[in-house]
């Protein structure tokens, strides 16, 4: 079922696209540079997984979108992070933590 | 929430915007990333060519969007509508079980309310009804039914009233003649004064309503027959009249109709849908107040529409201050003077019993609701290794719930659904029941206002069961209900409290209900019950009227009436005739003044019951003579008049038994006592009979009679006979209404047997949904802790303990339940105070009834669950592990 293996790689590109945003309002390709920034350039994120992911956290109560100049003076679709989404970051980021924690132990053992 | 609900409807309303905003997005998108590429130093076309390729097809990237969007809307809904149909069709028992009981409960509050919409809260069919009051004088003592007002009375009242800016007398709706000597019909007329349509705000369909100049002067209708050569020419025609007697002829305005032998016009038609004050008429005569005669009884009534700005209260206020002004205060002492708003004084004495019932359905409803969620909660309860799974496998809490509010809201609107049918159904069995009970104007009718109201309380139903189950699952972490169920362990104490309070609460409820039913049904027995103090059984009656033109006197009539009951007594199967103005029970009995010659005047209200009888009446319907005599032959017209009186009357009065030869005032006429009869009971709502004289037939007399013949054998089959020989003596008298006097009796009862049988219908729906809810919430318990009695009977107990365990926590429950129930019945005793008759608020045997049929159906819904925990193998319960 492709369903159940997009939602396991959806977890971990939500949560990587609210970290992004963690640190203020980016645009689209914004966040997707600044994945690919921070996780050294191991998360390529393509625009078909990234637009449908951003629509669905905003849908979700999580982002905020509005319309603001971009820095080459175009206009551009800007994700601000919610006071839910803030929350949920803390929320999946523990989680995370936790599993890698487990992976990582049992790896070591 | 709300943002949630806010984002649906952006979804679905503004498609289109959001489309073009992510149009506007991905080709933002596109020029960054083309304007990042060419910073990189890629030639532009190249970049633009990367760039395309990067983004991919533009259309198949807004479908996924659209579809993340969707998916976190709309669609969700969608799936959850769908797995919930999955779910109902799989346990087709819970389905159904659960939809006929909120079915039963919201149809009876829609049918309940729709009446109680149509009596209480439509508007009348006047125009601005709420300015419209009704004059009354009333008993100063609290005696119920006042008389009606007396020509003198309305003089009085318009002449000084301020509050009113117009004002208009009526009578009630009578019998005419209507037609030649071929083919007579009866109809019904009302003589009212020419202002009252312009009054009520009523303007003619066709034609035009009465002018001043169409008052027949110096003629006046008053109680029991009319005075003066009757000069009325112009009548207005009902419009079911219209249609019914004249097929609607468009040219009926100034047509001629022959009316009590007295040929009149037409001058106009009313409005479809008028309803009349007292009584629906098909033609009304308008008269004149002016020269009306002082006569023995009131028998007007009066309507008037406020000046702007004037309150009820103050129109009241005026009304009691004219009265206790009034030049002639030695009169009508008894009486005091009031206005009410017209829709009470419609309404009337159907008020309570409707608030009654709307009560009883609002309990069935709770008690259905009460089911439904601990149908649900057991539910919930089997179903949380499913729902613990789910959330294992990462749905949300949140999600799970309205999962769970989705499946009682779906089960909510199948419910309401099958319950509009019900009600529909109801009401169509309602109109053939109430319709002589309820106020004329009552169109009984599901309209949208109930149908709204059913709805919402369908929603509101399906959130508030939805709740509880819903809540229990949102608490339950999903860990320690996966190794519950893994280790098989009992169901926690919170959801067993949870079932005993809803097992509670319905009993509460139910007890309520049933002692206000067995309390209504008490009463009712006792009024069926009561001495009637005459022999209806094959008695039959019908009524004959005699128009004023061809039977102008008292001679005329006597003779009239004479002939007839000698043809009649010759029919085989009559053993006695009699005549009399009406039969006992049929009809609101006539009243008039009535006071003792030289004895100072009492507080008791001087106002009896009479009734005009032929000398065999008593001995047709076999009413006891208790002292001397009844009437005969000497008391003809011109020999002193004479009174007959019931016992209870003369015991008030005369206790030490000397009441023959005392001489009495009555209406007019100044009458000796000759004879005691028994008591007989007029008012079939009250279960004491009413204080009673009587006059014989040649003294006084009315032209509209009722006839009673005591037959042997089946009194209907005379029923074609008594028409051939009124004819037989006069061709052109109709004979109307023809029944047993049984049947008679049995509808004078009709008003008070309706509440009941539909309170008890109400009692009887709750018992049954509270008996299957104790059922369902105590077999829930079973199957819940099967596996711990299982562990119990496998360690020794015995299944005796088990029993006793199980019945213990049931007792606990139900006696909880019963004592709040005490409280629920003290309100119901408070409610229905007004309504019982001969029976007392707290009566041992209705509420000692209703509480044993309760306890009785609750425990036999017990024992099943009992017996069959009591029967776990403890084999099969320990190998489930």
């Amino acid at each position: 079922m492709p369903g159940r293996r997009a939602a396991l790689l959806q977890g971990t590109l939500d949560l990587l696209i609210l970290k992004a945003l963690s640190a203020g309002a980016l645009h689209g390709l914004g966040v997707s540079r600044r994945i690919e920034q921070v996780t050294g350039g191991t998360f390529a994120v393509q625009p078909g997984s990234l637009f449908p992911a951003l629509h669905r956290l905003e849908e979700a109560g999580w982002l905020t979108s509005d319309w603001q100049p971009s820095e080459n003076n175009r206009r551009a679709k800007y994700y601000t992070l919610t006071k839910a989404g803030r929350r949920q970051l803390g929320e999946e980021a523990a989680q995370w933590n936790q599993i890698a924690l487990a992976i990582a132990r049992a790896l070591e053992a | 929430m709300t943002t949630r609900l806010f984002s649906l409807w952006r979804n679905l309303v503004h498609r289109n915007r959001l489309d073009r905003d992510l149009d506007e997005e991905l080709r933002a998108a596109f020029d960054l990333l083309v304007d990042e590429k060419v910073r990189g130093g890629m030639p532009p076309d190249d970049a633009r060519r990367a760039a395309r390729l990067e983004l991919g097809s533009l259309d198949s990237l807004k479908d996924e969007v659209r579809e993340a969007r969707a998916g976190a809307g709309v669609d969700t809904v969608l799936q959850d509508i769908r797995y919930c149909l999955r779910l109902f069709r799989r346990a087709p028992g819970f389905t159904a079980v659960a939809v006929v009981t909120l079915a039963l409960g919201i149809g009876a509050n829609a049918a309940i309310f729709g009446v109680v919409k149509s009596v209480l809260l439509d508007a009348l069919p006047y125009a601005d009804a709420d300015r419209l009051m009704r004059v009354y004088p009333y008993f100063l003592d609290g005696t119920p039914g006042g008389p009606l007002l007396f020509a003198r009375m309305v003089h009085t009242i318009a002449a000084r009233q301020q509050s009113f800016e117009s004002l208009a007398a009526f009578d009630s709706a009578r019998d005419a003649v209507l037609g030649g000597e071929d083919s007579p019909r009866i109809v019904t007329i009302a003589w009212v004064e020419p202002g009252l349509f312009q009054t009520l705000g009523v303007p003619a369909a066709l034609g035009r309503t009465f002018h001043d100049d169409d008052r027949a002067t110096g003629h006046v209708p008053v109680s029991g027959g009319e005075r003066g050569p009757d000069t009325a020419r112009a009548v207005v025609l009902a419009h079911e009249a219209w249609q019914g007697l004249f097929a609607g002829d468009a040219g009926i305005v100034g047509r001629d109709v022959r009316i009590n032998g007295i040929p009149r016009t037409v001058i106009g038609v009313l409005p479809r849908g008028f309803v009349g004050l007292r009584g629906q008429a098909d033609f009304y005569f308008a008269f004149d107040l002016g020269p009306a005669l002082p006569s023995g009884a009131g028998w007007l009534g009066l309507v008037g529409r406020l000046k702007p700005g004037t309150t009820h209260e103050a129109a009241r206020r005026e009304m009691a201050a004219i009265w206790a002004a009034r030049e002639y205060p030695k009169e009508f002492d008894s009486l005091g003077m009031t206005a009410t708003p017209l829709r009470d004084a419609m309404v009337g004495s159907t008020r309570t019993p409707l608030l009654v019932l709307l009560a009883s359905a609002a309990l069935v409803l709770l008690i259905a609701c009460a089911n439904l969620a601990g149908a649900l909660l057991s539910r919930g309860l089997s179903r949380r290794k499913e729902f613990a799974v789910r959330m294992a496998l990462g749905a949300g809490r949140r999600r799970l719930v309205r999962q769970l509010l989705t499946e009682s809201t779906v089960l909510a609107l199948a419910g309401g659904a099958a319950a509009l049918l019900l009600a529909q159904w109801m009401l169509s069995l309602m109109r053939g029941l109430a319709r002589p009970v309820l106020p004329a104007y009552a169109e009984l009718s599901l309209d949208p206002g109930a149908v709204l109201v059913t709805a919402v309380v369908a929603v509101c139903a399906g959130l508030a069961f939805g709740v509880v189950p819903a809540l229990s699952v949102a608490r339950s972490d999903a860990q320690g209900a996966l190794r519950d169920e893994a280790r098989g362990a009992s169901e926690g104490l919170r959801p067993r409290r949870l079932r005993g309070v809803l097992v509670a609460g319905q009993m509460a409820l139910c007890a309520s209900l049933l002692a206000g039913a067995g309390l209504l049904a008490r009463s009712l027995w006792e009024m069926a019950a009561a001495p009637l103090g005459f022999d209806p059984a094959g008695v039959l009656t019908a009524r004959v009227r005699l128009p004023t033109r061809d039977y102008p006197t008292l001679d005329v009539r006597t003779r009239f009436h004479e002939r007839l009951a000698e043809r009649l007594r010759l029919v085989p199967g009559v053993d006695a005739v009699a005549i009399a103005n009406k039969a006992p029970t049929v009809e609101d009995p006539r009243r008039d003044g009535f006071s003792i010659e030289g004895a100072p005047p009492t507080d008791a209200h001087p106002y009896v019951v009479y009734a005009s009888v032929s000398d065999d009446y008593f001995r047709t319907l076999r009413i006891p003579l208790r002292q001397g005599r009844t009437f005969d032959a000497s008391d003809h017209a011109g020999a002193p008049a004479t009174v007959v009186i019931s016992e209870n009357l003369a015991r008030r009065h005369w206790p030490a038994g000397e009441a023959l030869g005392a001489r009495i005032r009555l209406g007019g006429a100044l009458v000796t006592v000759v004879g005691v009869v028994g008591d007989v009971r007029n008012d079939l709502a009250r279960p004491d009979a009413e204080p009673m004289t009587y006059r014989s037939h040649r003294q006084e007399s009315t032209q509209r009679l009722c006839v009673l013949l005591r037959t042997h054998g089946d009194p209907l089959a005379l029923v074609r006979t008594l028409p051939r020989e009124v004819a037989a003596l006069d061709p052109s008298l109709p004979v109307q209404q023809a029944m047993t006097l049984d049947a008679a009796v049995g509808e004078g009862l009709a008003s008070r047997r309706i509440p009941v049988m539909l309170m008890t219908a109400f009692g009887a729906l709750a018992l049954l949904l509270a008996s299957v809810g104790v059922y369902a919430m105590f077999a829930g318990m079973a199957t819940a802790r099967e596996r711990e009695f299982g562990v119990r009977m496998a360690l020794g107990s015995r299944p005796r303990a088990i029993a006793g365990l199980m019945l213990r926590q049931g007792a606990g429950w139900m006696a909880a339940g019963l004592s709040g129930g005490a409280l629920g019945v003290v309100l119901v005793v408070r409610l229905l105070r007004g309504w019982l008759y001969g029976v007392p608020p707290f009566d041992p045997i209705a509420l000692g009834g209703a509480v044993a049929i309760l306890v009785g159906c609750a425990t036999a819904a017990l024992l099943i669950p009992v017996r069959r925990a009591t029967r776990v193998d403890p084999m099969v319960a320990l190998r489930a592990e």
